[in-house]
Parts: C-alpha cells; sequence; structure tokens
C-alpha cells in the first residue's frame, strides 16, 4: 500500500488526511456528532466501529442510514454495550461493558486482524463514545492506556481513527489529557438542525465553524 | 541484535509454537528471550526488554498472570497476546490489562506479530498517561545530562529548601522526567527518588507551558485513584515546567502540601522565576560540559 495513502471525506467540508491519523471527535452526545462520525468513515476502505452508547444493529443501520455499505468483508463492530446481538455472529463482537477495556481492546485488535487478512490494508476506525468508557472508570490511567494502544495501532498500520468525546461530560483536563495522542481535534455543534464543524491542529482545513452538508 | 531494537520476551508452554514464534522474531532481528511458564518470565525482565509477547494458557497460569507480572515492575513495557484462541475464549484480564492481541489463526500470523512488536517497539505506546508529540526529541535532549551528577549538586539542594521556607510547604523537588519514571535531582522535605512516571503529576505538567496547580489531588479526576500520591501524602501540587534552550520540556520544579492549597498569582510567578533558575543552572552546565553525559 501504504506509504502516500491519503483519507478522503466526500461531501464533506474536510480535506483529506495522511494515512495514520487520529482524530477526535468532540461535542455533546447528539445525533449530530454520530452522524459526522460515521461520514467520516466512508469510503472502500475497511471499517471497525466501535460502539460503546447503543447496539451494534442501531449503529449499523446510522451507517447505512449515511450512504455507509454494509459488507462483511470489511464492515465490523465491537459493542460494549449491554445489548445483545449475539445474531449478528462473527461480524460484531460483544464486549458487555464500556468498562472493559481489556475486552474491548483485544476485541478491537481481533477484528481488524481479520479485516486486514482479507487484504483491507486501509481501515478506518470510529470509536462512539469515549465517554461511557471514562465514565465507568474510576481511575482515569487506563483509559489512557486504551487510548494509547488503539491510536498507536492506527497510527502505525496506516489506519485512520476518528473518537468522538462529549467534552461537558468531563473535567477539561481530563479531555486535553485525552486529546494528547491524537493528531487534530474536530468540534462539532448543531445549530438549527444544521451541524456544523471545525477543526484544530491540522493545516489545510477549516479552523472556522463550518456548515456540514446536509445528506441528500 | 539491531541497535535500535529492543529485547522481546516470548512466553509460550509449547516448545513447537514458541520455537516458531522465536525464529519470526529473531529473523525480524529482535533478540528474543524465550519463557515456558510465567514463572520464568520475572528472571527473563530487564530495562533493556521493550516488549513481551505471550500466549493465553501456560502451565502454571495465564498470558494476563505475565501482563501482571511484567507491568508490576515495568509498567510501560508493551505486551502482545499472540494465540490460537479466539477473543471470546481468552482469559478475562484486569480492567487495567489492556494490551494488543494478534490470533495465530490469520494468514501470515507471524509477519502481522513482526509487525505488530516493531510498532511496539518503534515508537507505539501502551503508557497508562499522556505522552508529549514530541516525546522521541525530549528523550533525546533528557539524555544530554547525567541525572547522577545533577543529583550531587548542591545548588538544586538549596534552592528546594529555599521553595519550602518561601511557600511554607511540605516538599519541593527538582525532578526529570525520563522514559518511564520521574527522577528527584532534588528533594527537599521528603526522600524521594524516583516515582513512575503513571504515578507523577509532573508527566502532565510537561504537556503544559503554564504553571499547573492541582489544588486537592484527591479530587482531580486525573489523580484521584493514583494511590501512591496518597501513600506519599501528596494532597496538593504546584508545578512549573522546566525546559531546554530549545523548548524541549525535561521535568518540572514542585511544590508539595499534605494539605490542599490554592496558588496565588504571584506565587505561580515565584514558582516561575524559580523553574527560570533552574533552567539557566541546565543550561549552564550544558555549555560547560559538566551536566553532559
Amino acid at each position: 500500500m501504504r506509504h502516500g495513502t491519503r483519507y478522503e471525506f466526500p461531501d464533506l467540508p474536510l480535506n483529506s488526511v495522511d494515512a495514520g491519523t487520529n482524530l477526535l471527535l468532540t461535542g455533546p452526545t447528539l445525533e449530530g456528532a454520530r452522524e459526522l462520525l460515521l461520514r467520516l468513515l466512508l469510503g472502500d476502505d475497511g471499517v471497525l466501529i466501535v460502539t460503546a452508547d447503543t447496539s451494534a444493529r442501531k449503529v449499523l443501520a446510522a451507517f447505512e442510514d449515511v450512504g455507509g455499505r454494509i459488507d462483511r468483508e470489511r464492515v465490523r463492530v465491537v459493542s460494549c454495550t449491554q445489548e445483545h446481538d449475539d445474531d449478528l455472529g462473527e461480524f460484531v463482537s460483544s464486549v458487555g461493558s464500556p468498562g472493559d477495556l481489556t475486552g474491548i481492546g483485544i476485541e478491537y485488535s481481533g477484528q481488524y486482524e481479520q479485516v486486514y487478512a482479507r487484504g483491507y490494508d486501509t481501515v478506518r476506525t470510529g470509536i462512539y463514545t469515549l465517554t461511557p468508557l471514562l465514565v465507568y472508570s474510576e481511575d482515569v490511567r487506563p483509559v489512557f492506556r486504551f487510548v494509547n494502544t488503539v491510536t498507536s495501532r492506527i497510527r502505525t498500520a496506516d489506519g485512520l481513527g476518528v473518537c468522538a468525546i462529549d467534552p461537558s461530560a468531563h473535567d477539561e483536563q481530563v479531555v486535553t489529557s485525552i486529546a494528547q495522542p491524537f493528531d487534530a481535534r474536530v468540534d462539532v455543534r448543531e445549530v438549527e438542525g444544521t451541524i456544523e464543524l471545525r477543526v484544530t491542529g491540522l493545516p489545510e482545513q477549516p479552523d472556522e465553524w463550518t456548515a456540514v452538508p446536509a445528506l441528500e | 541484535m539491531s541497535a535500535e531494537l529492543p529485547t522481546v520476551v516470548c512466553v509460550d508452554g509449547d516448545d513447537e509454537t514458541r520455537n516458531a514464534t522465536v525464529e519470526a522474531l529473531e529473523t525480524a532481528g529482535f533478540e528474543v528471550r524465550p519463557c515456558e511458564t510465567v514463572a520464568t518470565v520475572g528472571t527473563a525482565m530487564d530495562d533493556s526488554v521493550g516488549c513481551v509477547v505471550t500466549t493465553a494458557t501456560l502451565p502454571d497460569g495465564d498470558g494476563f498472570d505475565v501482563v501482571e507480572l511484567v507491568r508490576d515492575r515495568y509498567p510501560d513495557c508493551a505486551c502482545v497476546f499472540f494465540t490460537g484462541e479466539l477473543p471470546a475464549d481468552l482469559p478475562r484480564g484486569g480492567r487495567d490489562q489492556v494490551v494488543e492481541y494478534v490470533p495465530r489463526s490469520v494468514p501470515g500470523a507471524h509477519d502481522r506479530l513482526v509487525e505488530v512488536v516493531t510498532a511496539a517497539a518503534t515508537g507505539a505506546t501502551q503508557a497508562a498517561y499522556p505522552l508529549p508529540e514530541d516525546e522521541r526529541e525530549r528523550l533525546a535532549a533528557l539524555a544530554e545530562y547525567d541525572v547522577d551528577e545533577l543529583s550531587a549538586l548542591d545548588t538544586f539542594e538549596r534552592l528546594t529548601s529555599l521553595i519550602t521556607s518561601h511557600f511554607d510547604i511540605d516538599v519541593a523537588f527538582v525532578g526529570l522526567v525520563d522514559a518511564h519514571e520521574e527522577r528527584f535531582v532534588a528533594c527537599e522535605g521528603a526522600n524521594w527518588r524516583t516515582l513512575s512516571r503513571e504515578d507523577t503529576v509532573c508527566t502532565h505538567t510537561i504537556l503544559t507551558d503554564d504553571v499547573m496547580v492541582v489544588e486537592n489531588v484527591q479530587e482531580d479526576p486525573r489523580f484521584a485513584a493514583v494511590d501512591r500520591l496518597d501513600e506519599l501524602d501528596i494532597r496538593s501540587y504546584a508545578g512549573a515546567r522546566i525546559t531546554d534552550d530549545d523548548g524541549n520540556a525535561l521535568g518540572a520544579v514542585c511544590c508539595i502540601h499534605g494539605e490542599p492549597r490554592s496558588y496565588t498569582r504571584a506565587e505561580r510567578d515565584d514558582l516561575r522565576r524559580f523553574a527560570d533558575e533552574v533552567e539557566e543552572q541546565l543550561a549552564l552546565r550544558r555549555r560547560l560540559g559538566t551536566g553532559g553525559a
């Protein structure tokens, strides 16, 4: 592949980013943030979604709603919710709790390897959201270890990572520390039904609030 | 072995699979120390080990026993599960035992393992704390100083003594944050030599260019669960980052108190000036060649 690969974001007001880029998507836990995260995963690459607040079934339906193609060869989900998605087969891994960071990490790596083994050496990862992982953790250090491990894998494997967090749910210093391994921060908000974004940390990206075109 | 690659410990009770894994890693240029059991891992570990590869099931325990043993002494050491068992069939690990995982069942599994281990050895991290963007350059800059020599200097001892009386606090120190721990080159009011990096507040201080104040450690979500801070009676903290002439963060000059405490703007400015003094001393040592390693 993979040297020189860039990830593109059709229909979004973002320029392409280098392979190995990790983005932290910060905004309130609203449909807009989830929609933007899922739209950032669109493309022909492998897709891994870690869902911590809604079932795998709902996340996959939302992915289809934004134009994603559910292809079991390249799309995989790690669910850390209490909802039962066992009937979806190996396509979905269930961990059972956002607090089981070790289990989430292993299931994520396992699914990554399965997608990679099918020839997808560019993989987009979406984590929606880090907030339950932090809320379930009395000690923030295991979350740092988890985030460092996942972002390191994405960086060294030339992947793309998009992790969402609701900054209003956490101490500001915690969010600042969690943001450290990410290459850029994408702030997202909804204004009168329109999703807007702005980027800090990467050149040639919109650093002022910019409207995201609605889905057709 | 390549000078850039750390040693890898490979733990597997099955001779055939262990030998194949060792061979793959050695072919990639790693020095590998094979282990058959959890019990033998302890003696295989030292500072040169950068990664531990373990299977899930071992004759005297499981892979998470290996992780626990390794991280008890080397909290930042990368750990990789390399096993034929599927994730759902693995033993349950503790929530702080996040590891990398490569299933032995995927095609080219040894190649994938080598890629993951190489990544772990060359910049990927499983550290339980945030790292500066320029960590590699920062550590190279820190390596220019002889920490043992700096620890012997009276200058910093006098300064930390002055800081404790100036702020009327229990402890003041000058700490340098290296790859895995903070080393105290001067410490007034306590006999601290080193602290594991994941247990330090200074690991966060080096990320900020302002004086960092934690008025009550037990109420700050970043530190409230760090038992070591409680054991050392660290209830409040103020730290000013120390940098070299190129802006590399080397460590911090810090005030510690056993009770919650706030710091006025004037006090923060004073602490910044004490840190400036340490920076000047470090720069002087560099120029004189007496602080160089």
